[in-house]
This record gives C-alpha cells, sequence and structure tokens, in this order.
C-alpha cells in the first residue's frame, strides 16, 4: 500500500520533474558544456576541447569592470527596495486585515502590466518633458532639465520600481507572522516602542528580508532590459555583456561562460543568504 | 500625411528596433530562437527538382513550402499572398529567429540545417554564410527580374538578391541647431555645444564605422591601430551624447530630446514625415551603409520554390510594395513609378549616383569583426 502512495506521488511530480529536467537542467549542462569549448567566428565551427580560455578572458578589466559595475547596481537597487519596501510591508502589516488585502493588490497591481511596457513607461515619466520634470519644475524643485534619463540613476531607479513588490511581499509575510502577544510581552516587559522594533520586530523580520533581497538581488545583476532601456545603452552590465556575445557576436562559448561565472556568483550568494537566515533562525 | 503614410511609419519602426526590443525580451530568446528554427523546418512535401536554367519554371510545376528568415514584418502587405495566388502550390513561411547580427543569424542556420530555405542578410552576413558554407549562389538564370535592380546593388551583392540598403548619416532639428551641419567633423566638433543633445547608434559596425570615416578611414578597416582610433574618437564623444540607441532614434528628434542624431536613412525620412525641421545629411566623409537582400541556403529542397519567389519579387510593382510598406531606401529605379511619393521624392531614399558614390557598404571582416566587438563593448563600458 506504501509503495503505491509513493508510486503515485512520483507520478504526479513526473511531469513536473520532466519539465525541470528539460528545460532547466539539460539547458544548464549544454551551457557548463559550451563554456569550456572554442568557437571560430568565421566558420562559426564548435571544438570542444575543455579548454579554460573563456573563464581567463573575463579577468580582461573591461569584463571584469562590467561584472563589478552589476554588482554595485544590483546591490545599490536592493538596498534601495528594501529602504522603500520594509516601511512599506511594515505599514501594510499593521493595518485591518481586510485593509492588508487592498493594499497587496496595490503592491501586486504592477505585475498586471507586461514588464517591458511598464519600463517603456518609465522612460515616458523620466524625460526631459515628461510629467516628472513638469511636476518638479511646479514645485520648484528644478529649474532646468531633468536629466535623470539615461544614466545610472535611471537605471536604479528603473530597478527599484520593477523589483519593490518581489521585496515588499516576502518581508510583510514574515512581519504578518509574528504574534501581536509577542510585541505586548515586551512592551509589559518595560520595552520602548523603538526597543520592541529593533530587539522583537526586526530580528524575526529578518528571514524576510533574506528572502526580499536575494529575490531582488539575484535577477537585477542578470538585469539588461532595464540599462539598455532606460540607461540609454550607456550603461553595460553584465546581462547586456551576456546578451551581445549570444545575439550579436555569435560567441556562444563566451557568452556561456560569463552565464557560469554569473550563476556561480549568485549561488555564492544564496548560500551565504540561508546560512545567515539559519543563524538568525536559532 | 494619409493613411498609408502612417501605415508605413508604424511599420517601417518595426524592421531593426523590434528585433532589438524582442532581444530584451530575455535570456532565453537564442533558444527559444532556435526551437523556433527547428519548429520552422520546410515542407518536404515539395518539388525538390532545382530549376537548372533557362527562365523559371511554370507556375503550376513550383510546389512546396519555402521557409523564409527574415526580420519581423519586413515584406510586402501584398508580396506573399499575390505570390501564393499565382503559384498555387507554393507557399512561404516567414520565421524571425531573433538573432540580432549578421554573425548570430548565421550561426542560426548554421545551426539548424534543414529549417530554411533563404534568409535575409546583409553583405557581412553572406560573407560569413559563404564562410561557413551555409549559402549556395543565387541562380540568377532562374531569376531573370534580376535586371531589374540597379548595377551597384547587383555588383555590390553578387551572390544573391538585393532588397533594400540603409545608409548612417546625421540627422539634426534646424530649429536647434544653428550651424549647418555636413560631415561627421561637424558634428564631432558641435558636440560640447549640444551635449546632452546627442544620440548614436547601438549597433557596432554602424557606429563605429561611421567614427572610422571621421578618422579618414574605411569603415571596413581591420587595421587594428585604426580601430582603436575609431573606438577613441567615440569614447570623446561619450559624454554629451544623451544615448545610444537602437530604436526610436528619430522620435528622440521629433521630441525635441535630441538635437544632432546619427541614424538610419529610414527613420530620419519618417521623422520628417512627422517634424519639417529635421534635416537628413550624408556625411561629407562618406557614410556607411548595410546592403541587404536573400540568400538562398545550400542545399535547400525547394530551390524552385525560392527562386519562383525571387523573380516574383524582384517585378517592379512587387517590389515598390515592399518599399511601400517597410518604407526603406531602394535598389530597383525601375519600381519609383509605383512608390510612395513621400518615399521616392525624400533625398534619404531615393536611388541616386552621387549619393551612391559617397557611400561604403559594411563588409564580412573575417576575425577581425573580434577586434570590432571588442572595441565596441569598451566604448559601451567607458
Amino acid at each position: 500500500m506504501l509503495s503505491r502512495d509513493r508510486l503515485l506521488r512520483g507520478a504526479l511530480a513526473l511531469p513536473t520533474v520532466a519539465y525541470v529536467v528539460a528545460f532547466f537542467i539539460v539547458p544548464l549542462v549544454v551551457i557548463v558544456v559550451y563554456s569550456f569549448a572554442r568557437v571560430s567566428l568565421v566558420t562559426f565551427n564548435i571544438s570542444f576541447d575543455w579548454n579554460l580560455d573563456n573563464y581567463r578572458r573575463i579577468h580582461d578589466p573591461l569584463y571584469f569592470d562590467t561584472l563589478v559595475r552589476s554588482v554595485v547596481l544590483s546591490v545599490g537597487a536592493t538596498f534601495g527596495c528594501l529602504l522603500l519596501g520594509f516601511p512599506l510591508a511594515y505599514f501594510i502589516s499593521r493595518q485591518p486585515r481586510a485593509w492588508q488585502r487592498v493594499l497587496l493588490v496595490f503592491v501586486i497591481v504592477p505585475f498586471w502590466t507586461s514588464f517591458i511596457v511598464r519600463t517603456y513607461a518609465t522612460v515616458n515619466l523620466l524625460e526631459e518633458h515628461g510629467p516628472l520634470a513638469d511636476l518638479l519644475r511646479a514645485l520648484h524643485l528644478i529649474s532646468g532639465p531633468l536629466t535623470v534619463l539615461y544614466t545610472p540613476r535611471a537605471v536604479a531607479i528603473g530597478i527599484i520600481y520593477s523589483y519593490l513588490p518581489l521585496m515588499v511581499l516576502p518581508i510583510y509575510v514574515a512581519l504578518e507572522r509574528i504574534d501581536d502577544e509577542l510585541l505586548a510581552a515586551a512592551a509589559d516587559l518595560g520595552a520602548s516602542p523603538q526597543r520592541v522594533f529593533r530587539r522583537v520586530t526586526l530580528p524575526l523580520a529578518l528571514p524576510g528580508v533574506a528572502v526580499g533581497c536575494v529575490i531582488v538581488g539575484i535577477p537585477a545583476m542578470g538585469e539588461y532590459v532595464i540599462p539598455e532601456i532606460l540607461g540609454g545603452g550607456k550603461t553595460l552590465m553584465l546581462g547586456n555583456v551576456i546578451t551581445d556575445q549570444f545575439l550579436t557576436v555569435g560567441d556562444i562559448p563566451f557568452g556561456s561562460a560569463i552565464a557560469v561565472v554569473l550563476m556561480a556568483l549568485m549561488a555564492v550568494v544564496l548560500i551565504a543568504t540561508r546560512r545567515f537566515t539559519r543563524v538568525e533562525a536559532g | 500625411m494619409n493613411d498609408l503614410d502612417h501605415d508605413t511609419i508604424r511599420i517601417a519602426l518595426s524592421r531593426r528596433q523590434l528585433l532589438r526590443r524582442g532581444a530584451q525580451l530575455g535570456a532565453g530568446l537564442p533558444a527559444a530562437a532556435w526551437l523556433l528554427a527547428a519548429c520552422g523546418g520546410s515542407s518536404s512535401s515539395g518539388s525538390s527538382a532545382a530549376t537548372t536554367g533557362g527562365g523559371p519554371p511554370p507556375a503550376s510545376a513550383v510546389k512546396g513550402t519555402a521557409v523564409l528568415q527574415n526580420y519581423s514584418g519586413w515584406m510586402g502587405k501584398h508580396n506573399i499572398p499575390d505570390f501564393e495566388a499565382k503559384y498555387p502550390g507554393a507557399s512561404i513561411k516567414q520565421v524571425s529567429t531573433g538573432a540580432i547580427s549578421s554573425s548570430a543569424t548565421a550561426q542560426v542556420l548554421k545551426n539548424n540545417p534543414g529549417a530554411f530555405d533563404f534568409a535575409l542578410g546583409d553583405l557581412a552576413f553572406v560573407g560569413q554564410a559563404l564562410a561557413a558554407g551555409i549559402m549556395q549562389d543565387a541562380d540568377f538564370s532562374a531569376i531573370p527580374n534580376i535586371k531589374n535592380v540597379d548595377e551597384k546593388f547587383r555588383k555590390a551583392f553578387s551572390h544573391s538578391v538585393p532588397s533594400d540598403y540603409g545608409k548612417v548619416g546625421i540627422g539634426y532639428r534646424k530649429d536647434m541647431v544653428s550651424e549647418p551641419i555636413s560631415s561627421w567633423a561637424d558634428v564631432w566638433q558641435l558636440a560640447p555645444k549640444y551635449s546632452g543633445k546627442i544620440v548614436f547608434l547601438d549597433y557596432d559596425r554602424d557606429c563605429l564605422g561611421s567614427a572610422l570615416r571621421y578618422k579618414g578611414y574605411s569603415g571596413n578597416t581591420t587595421d587594428p591601430d585604426q580601430i582603436n582610433a575609431g573606438k577613441q574618437a567615440l569614447i570623446d564623444i561619450k559624454p554629451h551624447l544623451l544615448a545610444i540607441k537602437a530604436y526610436d532614434v528619430a522620435s528622440s528628434l521629433v521630441k525635441g530630446d535630441a538635437a544632432i542624431v546619427m541614424d538610419w536613412d529610414y527613420d530620419v525620412a519618417l521623422g520628417q514625415g512627422q517634424d519639417s525641421n529635421i534635416e537628413w545629411v550624408l556625411p561629407e566623409e562618406g557614410a556607411m551603409a548595410y546592403l541587404e537582400g536573400w540568400n538562398v541556403i545550400k542545399d535547400t529542397k525547394h530551390l524552385d520554390v525560392v527562386n519562383a519567389f525571387l523573380n516574383f519579387f524582384l517585378e517592379p510593382k512587387q517590389y515598390a510594395d515592399f518599399v511601400n510598406t517597410t518604407g526603406t531606401a531602394y535598389v530597383m529605379a525601375a519600381a519609383t513609378p509605383y512608390i510612395d511619393k513621400s518615399i521616392s521624392s525624400n533625398k534619404a531614399l531615393i536611388v541616386d549616383p552621387a549619393t551612391l558614390s559617397n557611400v561604403e557598404f559594411e563588409n564580412f571582416l573575417g576575425e577581425a569583426t573580434a577586434l570590432y566587438t571588442q572595441a565596441w563593448d569598451e566604448f559601451k563600458s567607458a
């Protein structure tokens, strides 16, 4: 009977497992294998001689600087999301249940529109003659043109705007799970509201913060649509280099090597985050 | 502006720009493109008898489905329906792979043997495809209408059927720029004055090639020092650039966000249709240009269909439909009577010997392609 249940469970999982293997594991293995290959950019003949040349090329200052720029921008954008997302999640979690649902819908609303459309909409918003510029001029906060679009600041704004809901939701879940009696007990024991927040709320919210940082920071690191559209093609990030190698140059082995390095970096971040959250959990 | 003109603008804007946007949709696109190509494998039910010369075969003898790798929307509105009406047993299936360069397109074709019968590609693609052994010379005895194409284009695109070309020149707003502009040197000289109001193209061969012309070199040079000089010129002007864009370049002029742009002729022409203050300049140092056309894939099983379509496409009225739909600069003066006045009277788009004498087509550079890529990435990263 037990083995039949196991078989049934296995059969239920089979489609998902097959899907993941076909569309994640196999492509991943192909990319890793290609990263050790060599391609002739004239004939496109690929030789699989397991060399490390593609990985050595990443040490070129051009690509290394791009990697650093990607890390700095993604860390900055993640921090920005955290700075804006935590207070918002905290505010929502302190509202009556019905209001929480309404406010969460507002957080999720941007996801109802295509990511590309939202990013192009941001272009219109940040334009020199756009509504934001008009508003800032009306408030006498700027007098000249608004020079944000097509700069790294625009890229950061775009990433924060696009990824903010991904930061808010896990933090909200962590905050919402905090038992009110814990907060009441801390207050009864003489802790000030600030101390309650620092010693009770914040530590219990940290797993949510960690998850938020991971799901914002990791895709932001490989981001290339936002730099292309909002950066005006002037802010080269690692995602753009990978795209160029695959879609423009045709150097699939080198593009694969950069992708593998990026994935390795993300894996390190994931493992570190997991350890951090375990330690915090006790 | 009439409805047709509006349509022309909308569709022509979709050419390289939509390709570029398509490339932004996700990292999985190359795989998706290859899957698409694989799914687009040509029908095996058609005739495999190759035309051996002596003109096109009778319509009733042309059977099967030929698969064309093409940019999205880069075909006349009526070209394929009219062809299929004239050749009831034949059809054309268009597939866009999402590859955004000659190299990447050639690689997609190389990795998917049998998936395509012919492909749109420029001179750089032709060189690459010949080197990679994935295309064959067109059999012009089966495409007698090739005679309708102007000689310069036929000679330059001798392996295949040229369809169109695009010059990289200067667009500027007369109401924002007080000085006359006639050269790339003017653009570089005026850059500090119009800092933050200049947009350049986001294509390495077009942009770096134009910088090389500015420095007095060929845009097809393979000399590393000259390529470096071109790159340095771009790095020098970069602080003054508002953006480096692959799309909406002319719209930056129309909106007034940019005063000067490096742009393709057809895009500036579209901008001129919306704002008469926009001026097109063919730079004195010479303009780089892509010249592209339909290339026959090696060992295609539907050569009869491909040849019949190419011959049909080169009938002046059919070719005019292609030009009217896409708004491109054209390669067949014989089609001028059928081409919309808004295109045929635009000096950026007409077939003009004086203009063509100052145009350099972008060729395949072999291993030197990597030098351009490296220089381009350094410019983008600077």
